[in-house]
């Protein structure tokens, strides 16, 4: 049966019926066409659909929807304003920190959640950020120095 | 990958999640932080027909310090628990455990009563759990109760948690002055690894004679459950912790205490070889730690 789930997304406020088996990560995508969020490998080992929750970054393959119930969700698509790309997606663009594109969503999310935290991290400290997000053409080293051009 | 359809239950209490436990019967599954949960059900290693949610139960979320123990919620995640003030004072091999539970954002949402009830004998809380001497809570309709976490156990992915019980969370004794605790996981890499080999030690000495009071050794990855190294903790006990020492304990370890198999993350002979070698070093740091 499905539930009646009231969330912000992006600052936008939603009431939507989902059924119980949907994960966050399918909601945004399939019911609100988000799909800057994307899903690799579905069970958590990715991170290719990190979104923040409440301000946390989570998998969002392993968050049921009706868990997100009156939760506040930041997308990739939320990042970008009037002005432009964020200054986050800007590093990305100009240390050629993105080569297939597809884990750039997750990696964005999870720069911007340990920036937002932590505004200048070490080295480690970067590394640790996105320890949870696996790029498969192996562009670190450029995702890394995207990053540490960010440090305020 | 799909998930099998199930009825979503969200209870605001645990009375009522007991409740509807007992009404929906075994087959219902209880939801903390999902980060297992529902990669099994997207395998098909498990079904259900029913969930039931703990994540409305404020409680359960709960982490409290009081002057001789402190008691943490079931459901509080990894991440609560690795950034709370007396987990990291008092409790350093617990948040070093916790820590290293697959990665960042599996943290924000994994919990520590799911990483129990799950009972990986590789589990990266279980270790420390033990030395610290964790005592289990458990709820039913019929009353409450409380065991050892080592007595918890029963099997991979088996406990001693009972059909109509939900397990509420976990009280932790504050460790003696004059002691250290520490812990070591090894795997293949740091983040999102399952271990090979984990190990938590603690260390209680006299801080004049430097002889050691207690000792308790718990080893993960060796046995079907995590496990107590009681001949090497006996052995420590009335010695002066020095390497010595520890070297001796680690080597009773390696050869007395632990039962590792052969799997792909690595041999029973190595298992048994880095027993040896992180007993001795998490004791070695535990000692200095305590020093501090």
């Amino acid at each position: 049966m499905k539930k009646i789930i009231h969330l912000t997304i992006n600052e936008l406020d939603h009431e939507i019926a989902v059924e119980p088996n949907k994960t966050l990560a399918d909601l945004l995508r399939y019911d609100l066409k988000l799909t800057g969020t994307k899903k690799g490998c579905d069970t958590g080992d990715c991170g290719a659909c990190t979104v923040i929750m409440n301000g946390d970054p989570v998998n969002s393959c392993l968050v049921l929807a009706v868990q997100a119930n009156g939760s506040r969700i930041e997308t990739v698509e939320g990042l970008s304003t009037d002005e432009g790309i964020h200054p986050i997606q800007k590093a990305f663009v100009e240390k050629g920190a993105i080569q297939c594109g597809y884990c750039t969503p997750g990696m964005i999310m999870s720069t911007k959640s340990l920036l937002d935290k932590n505004p200048n991290p070490n080295e480690q400290e970067i590394r640790e950020g996105i320890s949870g997000n696996l790029c498969r053409c192996t562009g670190y080293t450029k995702i890394f120095e995207a990053i540490e051009s960010l440090r305020s | 990958m799909l998930l099998p359809k199930f009825e979503f239950h969200e209870p605001g209490s645990i009375k009522e999640a007991l409740e509807l436990k007992k009404k929906l019967g075994s087959t219902a599954r209880l939801l903390a932080g999902g980060t297992d949960l529902l990669v099994h059900l997207k395998k098909k290693i498990i079904t259900t027909d029913h969930i039931i949610s703990l994540q409305r139960i404020e409680s359960l979320a709960r982490i409290t310090a009081q002057p001789d123990f402190v008691e943490i919620g079931a459901c509080a995640t990894m991440a609560a628990i690795s950034g709370t003030p007396v987990i990291k004072e008092k409790f350093s091999a617990l948040k070093s455990g916790v820590d290293n539970i697959g990665t960042h954002l599996i943290r924000n949402r994994a919990t520590l009563g799911g990483n129990v009830c799950n009972a990986s004998p590789a589990g990266d809380s279980l270790p420390a759990l033990l030395i610290y001497k964790a005592l289990v809570l458990l709820e039913s309709l019929d009353g409450k109760r409380e065991m050892p976490i080592e007595e918890f156990f029963k099997g991979p992915g088996k406990t001693d948690m009972k059909a109509d019980e939900i397990l509420t969370g976990f009280r932790l004794p504050t460790p003696p002055a004059h002691s250290g605790a520490h812990y070591i996981q090894l795997g293949k890499r740091k983040s999102s690894e399952i271990n090979v080999v984990n190990v938590a030690s603690f260390l209680e000495f006299d801080p004049k004679t430097k002889i050691i009071l207690n000792a308790r050794i718990a080893l993960g990855s060796v046995a079907a459950t995590p496990i107590r190294s009681l001949k090497a903790e006996a052995l420590l006990k009335g010695k002066i912790a020095e390497e010595t020492s520890f070297y001796e304990a680690g080597e009773k370890a390696r050869f007395e205490d632990c039962k590792p198999i052969d799997d792909f993350r690595g041999s029973a002979a190595y298992r048994r070889a880095m027993v040896g070698v992180l007993t001795k070093r998490t004791l070695t740091t535990a000692f200095e730690l305590a020093g501090r």
